[in-house]
């Protein structure tokens, strides 16, 4: 600004000596013209070069006085706009304060567009970290989003929606919705959302889907709760080419498959257990009425009574320890009493007591222990209840006559005692295989053989895999018998455990 | 299985079919219904309770309804469309007394749904009431 203003200063100086040399020439060219006389010719010549040259040292003398800065000073060209009316007067003075009030507004309307200019930056860069944040928010989420814009148009979607949906999210901006959603249903739902044009309503409903990718490798449908919006319209109502409906629909599609899968195990679960329940307390029910009513008409008969409704009581007191220690283990709040176990003295304690239910069904029930010593770091009380439930099952699933053999040895390679149960019983059909360790799976056809309350193996894997991180398996062939075992890791003691 | 019973009078009072594969229950009701003086056959899954009926049809079936091979509702069923026994009432005992509806009972025999835990006593009311009156359409407050 200061060096426009002294360019601008500058040229009005030499205009104004141009100015005077034009004239002080022309003055002299007239002096030259009507000289008659030699020396009067030289006289003209003389003043046309010394009027200038005088002009250009009064000029300097001037400047050298000061006279100029202060004329300069006087129209304020150096520092502040305006100009100072204090040395003027007159039509220059009123010309002066109009020229200042229109410099002071013109001013005062740059400060203020300069501000504005300022806040609007900074607004655009919160508005700008506000998008990246919820950018990063909205791809961060495990459920899918797709926002659509009033012509049905994708305007934003995240890493979810565009892996479930099966479309490429960097080129699907813009992209019609009936490219980016395959499911008719779906589509159709946005679409009602978005023309019902109700902006205070989300629509919650359940809808079941083909998740993207086909062929072979397809999974099953999966099971989605779907909460539809419309967003406000960007434009006011009334804007040309704007519509008048809602901006747009935003749709959020959570996965809820596994959470209705464990809600129907659970209901399951209950309803099984409930059953199971009720088939026990039946019985009981049943005797104890039948010796009120004097149903049972001799003493044999009244001892048979109270010996089924106390094995009964004992197989209801027997299920709900098996449900409440499952419950415990599965929820992780069991609490475990680490001692050296010694396998051997567990299973002759075990054999011992099921040797009355063996022989009552001539099978002989045998031990196959080596001559070393067997131990690991385990619950006792719980490596019982695996064993216990193991031979129980030989026994009551082996027909009279059949062997039952309980074996323990020590595998190093997994540097754990390996426990096996070996029977000659019915065997397990293939496709009962990976049932059999699963809650209240009992092999029909088996049912009748004896009863159960089918979470005995599912105990004996909670107790193998999920407290002491060990193994349990089963070899087995219908018609042949089959071979339950389980191992539980022990700590190396030389001398010891071989 | 086939034993005779007659009631303390001495009087055979009915034939009948227990079917459970809770052999405590079998073992109850059977000895229940004897000594009321019914003759009383068990089995203890559906398939079982089928032919031992379209033998030698009872008077009435007492049957569970969770068995093996053959459910207590399907064995019921067949026995509707079986000529020799689709005139014969039952009594459907289960653990699941919400599990029948409306349709399950109209396309069997079955007039009363009893919940367990039963009563020994309840159910021989009952079966005496249904052969009582034989005709008696009407479900028991319990099955409708």
């Amino acid at each position: 600004m200061t060096n426009t203003r002294s360019i601008l200063f500058g040229s009005a100086w030499v205009i104004a000596l141009a100015a005077l040399c034009t004239g002080s020439a022309w003055f002299a060219l007239r002096l030259v013209e009507n000289a008659h006389a030699e020396s009067w010719r030289w006289l003209a010549v003389g003043t046309m070069l010394a009027v200038p040259l005088a002009c250009a040292l009064a000029v300097q003398g001037l400047a050298r006085t000061g006279v100029v800065n202060r004329a300069r000073a006087a129209l304020a060209l150096e520092g502040s706009v305006g100009i100072n009316t204090g040395d003027c007067s007159g039509w220059f003075r009123t010309l002066a304060e109009a020229v200042n009030r229109r410099l002071a507004a013109e001013s005062q309307r740059t400060e203020q567009l300069t501000a504005r200019l300022r806040e609007a930056e900074i607004r655009l860069s919160i508005a700008e970290a506000e998008r990246r944040h919820t950018e990063t928010i909205l791809h961060s989420l495990r459920d899918a989003v797709i926002v659509t814009d009033p012509f049905n148009e994708l305007t934003l979607a995240n890493p979810s929606a565009a892996k479930l949906l099966g479309f490429d999210q960097a080129g699907s901006t813009h992209k019609p919705i009936e490219d980016i959603v395959k499911d008719d249903e779906l589509r159709r739902i946005i679409k009602e959302v978005r023309q019902s044009g109700m902006l205070s309503k989300q629509r919650h409903i359940e809808h079941t889907m083909q998740p993207a990718g086909s062929g072979p490798n397809a999974g099953p449908p999966a099971s989605f709760d779907v909460t539809i919006a419309c967003l406000p319209p960007r434009t006011p109502v009334g804007t040309p080419g704007a519509p008048k409906e809602v901006g747009g629909v935003v749709t959020i599609l959570r996965d809820i498959t596994r959470e209705k899968e464990i809600s129907q195990m659970k209901s399951d679960f209950v309803s099984q257990a409930s059953h199971e329940l009720r088939t026990p307390i039946a019985s009981i029910n049943a005797y104890v009425e039948m010796l009120l009513d004097a149903e049972a008409r001799d003493e044999a008969t009244k001892q048979e009574f109270y010996s089924i409704i106390k094995g009964e009581a004992e197989r209801l007191a027997r299920m709900i320890d098996n449900m409440l220690n499952i419950s415990r283990i599965e929820a992780g709040i069991v609490s475990v009493d680490r001692s050296e176990v010694d396998f051997a003295k567990v299973i002759r304690e075990v054999i011992e007591m099921m040797q009355p239910q063996a022989k009552a069904k001539n099978i002989m029930l045998l031990e196959r222990i080596g001559p070393l010593i067997y131990t690991a770091e385990a619950d006792r009380d719980m490596m019982h209840q695996v064993i216990l439930n193991l031979v129980s099952n030989a026994i009551k699933y082996t027909p009279e006559g059949g062997r039952a053999t309980v074996s323990v040895e020590t595998d190093d390679n997994s540097r754990s005692i390996l426990v096996s149960i070996q029977d000659t019983g019915l065997g397990i059909p293939p496709e009962a295989m990976d049932k059999v360790f699963g809650k209240f799976f009992r092999i029909e056809s088996y049912k009748r053989m004896a009863k159960g309350t089918g979470l005995g193996l599912n105990l004996v894997k909670h107790i193998v895999e999920t407290v002491h991180h060990g193994q349990v398996g089963v070899f087995s062939e219908v018609g042949m018998g089959s071979r339950f075992w389980f191992t539980v890791p022990f700590e190396f003691q030389s001398g010891r455990s071989g | 299985m086939n034993e005779q019973q007659t009631n303390d009078s001495g009087t055979l009072v009915g034939r009948l079919i227990v079917v459970d594969d809770e052999m405590h229950i079998v073992h109850v009701l059977a000895l229940k219904l004897r000594n009321a003086g019914y003759e009383v056959r068990t089995a203890a899954d559906g398939e079982e309770g089928f032919e031992l009926a379209t033998q030698n049809p009872p008077d009435l079936i007492i049957t569970d309804l969770q068995m093996p091979f053959l459910s207590g509702l399907e064995m019921c069923a067949k026995l509707r469309n079986h000529p020799s026994t689709s005139k014969v009432p039952a009594i459907m005992l289960t653990a699941r007394g919400h599990a029948l509806s409306r349709t399950d009972l109209d396309t069997t025999n079955i007039r009363l749904v009893l919940s367990k835990p039963f009563s020994p006593r309840q159910v021989l009311e009952e079966v005496e009431r249904i052969l009582g009156r034989p005709s008696a359409g009407a479900l028991s407050k319990e099955a409708a």
